[in-house]
């Protein structure tokens, strides 16, 4: 640690935006894969350890290093998105309550953007508006659709869900959902369906594969559970209207994560509702 | 169209019971095939001769008196029109001929450079040429990575041809797709064909699992390789597993090495780890404002309707989350 009489770094972020596209990892034919986030909904499913996490963690380092993205964190495990606190506006742990208040303002935030699109005679929020990306970023979503909190809670979650799924894509506030099976009663059909891209990690039927991947492509070829076992972090990427594409995903290790975190956290010092002391200061 | 009939004999065999007096499905096949193809050359002498022949004496009527000017018209439309009908007919050849296309290309190449440097040098000389051509190669492992690629490219070729052969229906005509190139990959190689009418890319979905064993992979796609033709298909022959590696993401380039680490507001760390650490009455599925104890929102108690357990008199207790999903 330098003293404070060393003289201060200025911290210079990357120019890295929201709607740039994002690296995620390779294709199998060594193709690099990007997707671009800002208008973009991605649903992540498959088997446990299947590298689900990692996916999700791979895309918040992009969103956490992006000039224009103000992330709002959902993760019932804590331990997944927990790094990334300090670059996100929100981080919600195992709490109904918290949850559902964030979606709530989540909501708001998205009517007001769309007020004030309706105002400027637009319909969708451009790299040029200097508007921020709010991208929202759930780990495990069956944790809040069917464990906690009371039922009218859930349903209130799955509903405010819902709206933010459907209709945050022209205010740039993109959603990435994981979830282990997204069956009927954990993400209903209509819901999964405004997902334009999904990801299938390791599935242990077609069945399952196809609920992720859309009907009747392990038909074509294009399983999930010909995904070994191990190998964690290889999974089917479908964008909308394509064709499914084996791809391995990028992997960070917790040391990775902890360097792009600390970095990602310093370029944003003041951008948060509540600032974090200054590290010079809490270093004495 | 020129396959040996012995195999006649087990088609006879196994499809007498469902084909009766019509006798091995494999001759009918063929002779249908043969038998398609004459009748369409045929009409296409007429044809051909025809319209070639009419505008041959139009042509030459402004130069000949009309008598020669037909005359030669009809001598140009015949031999025109028997043109096109033998290249109907040998078709099925020339077909074989493309199949072969690069096999044939690298023995008559081979063989002319052979002949070439014999006329030329003496048996020491070619052997040391031989010796250097095939030994370079061989000894530089991308070099011989890439030629095994190529030559695996060409034996999917024929495979995928001896698949469209025997057990993918084709047409009333008989006629098989065109296999047009194939490039290796990482993964194995990647092959275009020009289906002909009567196939569909669902009906190649339905047999994928079969056109793997017959190529000898592990798995096959089939994917539409054109926006504006169904006919132009693309073929994933998998062979090999590429994607084992760890993958670094490149965002870590971009983090300047100054950076200080970000100082976090140190929360209290359970220490109720094992079960027993964790008294019946204390049980919540609730742990509390480990996760966000920053923010004055999580200071508040969360309720939790689902578990009317007393309220925890330590709420910093904890349990292993991560437990439960
Ligand atoms: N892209 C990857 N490359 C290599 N290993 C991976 C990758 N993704 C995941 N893994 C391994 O798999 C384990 C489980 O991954 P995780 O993301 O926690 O799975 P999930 O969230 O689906 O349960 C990780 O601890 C890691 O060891
Ligand atoms: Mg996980």
């Amino acid at each position: 640690m330098p003293t404070t009489a060393a003289p201060v770094s200025v911290p210079v972020g990357p120019n890295l935006s929201m709607f740039d596209p994002a690296f995620l990892g390779l294709d199998e034919f060594g193709a690099p894969v990007h997707i671009p986030l800002a208008y973009r909904r991605l649903l992540i499913a498959g088997e446990p350890d299947g590298g689900k996490s990692s996916l999700i963690n791979t895309v918040m380092a992009h969103i956490a290093l992006c000039r224009d993205a103000r992330p709002v964190l959902f993760d019932g495990k804590l331990v997944e998105l927990g790094p990334w606190e300090d670059s996100a506006d929100e981080f919600v742990g195992p709490d109904m309550d918290h949850a559902i208040t964030t979606l709530r303002r989540l909501q708001t935030v998205m009517n007001n953007r769309y007020a004030w699109l309706l105002a400027h005679g637009r319909r969708k929020v451009t790299a040029a508006d200097g508007l921020k990306a709010i991208p929202s970023l759930f780990d495990e979503i069956a944790l809040y659709a069917t464990v906690l909190g009371t039922k009218a809670q859930q349903d209130e979650f799955i509903t405010l869900f819902r709206d933010l799924v459907a209709r945050g894509r022209a205010a740039a506030m993109p959603v990435i959902a994981a979830t282990q099976r997204p069956s009927i009663d954990i993400i209903p059909k209509s819901l999964r369906d405004l997902f334009g891209y999904r990801a299938a990690f390791r599935c242990t039927s077609a069945g399952s594969s196809d609920i992720i991947l859309g009907d009747n492509w392990s038909h074509a070829g294009f399983c999930a559970t010909t995904i070994k076992p191990t190998m964690p972090g290889v999974c089917y990427l479908i964008a909308e209207g394509g064709v499914p594409a084996l791809m391995k995903v990028a992997y960070l290790t917790d040391a990775h994560i902890a360097t792009l975190a600390d970095y990602a956290a310093w370029v944003r010092t003041g951008d948060r509702t509540n600032p974090h002391p200054a590290p010079a200061v809490l270093a004495a | 169209m020129s396959k040996p009939n012995s195999r006649s004999s087990f088609g006879r065999s196994a499809g007498r019971s469902t084909f009766g007096r019509r006798g091995g499905t494999v001759t009918v096949i063929e002779d249908r095939v043969s038998r398609s193809y004459a009748r369409t050359a045929k009409v296409a002498f007429y044809v051909v001769s025809l319209v070639v022949g009419l505008l041959a004496a139009t042509i030459t009527a402004s130069y000949l008196p009309p008598v020669a000017a037909v005359l030669l018209g009809v001598l140009i439309g015949v031999v025109v029109g028997l043109l096109v009908a033998a290249i109907v007919v040998a078709w099925p050849v020339l077909r074989v001929l493309w199949w072969w296309s690069p096999e044939i290309g690298v023995t008559l190449a081979a063989g002319y450079g052979w002949v070439l440097l014999a006329t030329h040098t003496n048996l020491l000389a070619r052997l040391l040429v031989l010796a250097v051509l095939v030994g370079v190669p061989a000894s530089i492992p991308a070099v011989r990575k890439r030629i095994i690629a190529f030559a695996w490219c060409a034996v999917t070729r024929h495979r995928l041809r001896v698949c469209f052969n025997e057990f993918i229906i084709t047409n009333r005509s008989g006629t098989l797709p065109l296999i047009l190139w194939a490039r290796p990959t990482p993964t194995g190689e990647r092959v275009w064909a020009w289906l002909r009418p009567g196939l569909s890319l669902p009906e190649l979905h339905s047999r994928l699992d079969k056109i793997a064993v017959t190529c000898w992979a592990s798995a096959v796609t089939v994917e539409a390789a054109s926006d504006s033709n169904a006919a132009l298909v693309r073929i994933d022959v998998k062979r090999r597993t590429v994607l084992t590696g760890t993958i670094e993401t490149p965002l870590l380039g971009l983090v300047d090495d100054g950076t200080p680490t970000a100082e976090r507001v140190v929360r209290p760390v359970p220490t109720a780890l094992d079960l027993p650490d964790v008294p019946a009455s204390n049980a919540t599925a609730d742990p509390g404002p480990v996760g966000n104890g920053t923010r004055p929102k999580a200071a508040k108690p969360a309720k939790n309707g689902k578990e009317p357990a007393p309220e925890p008199a330590a709420k910093a207790t904890g349990e292993d989350v991560s437990d439960w999903i």
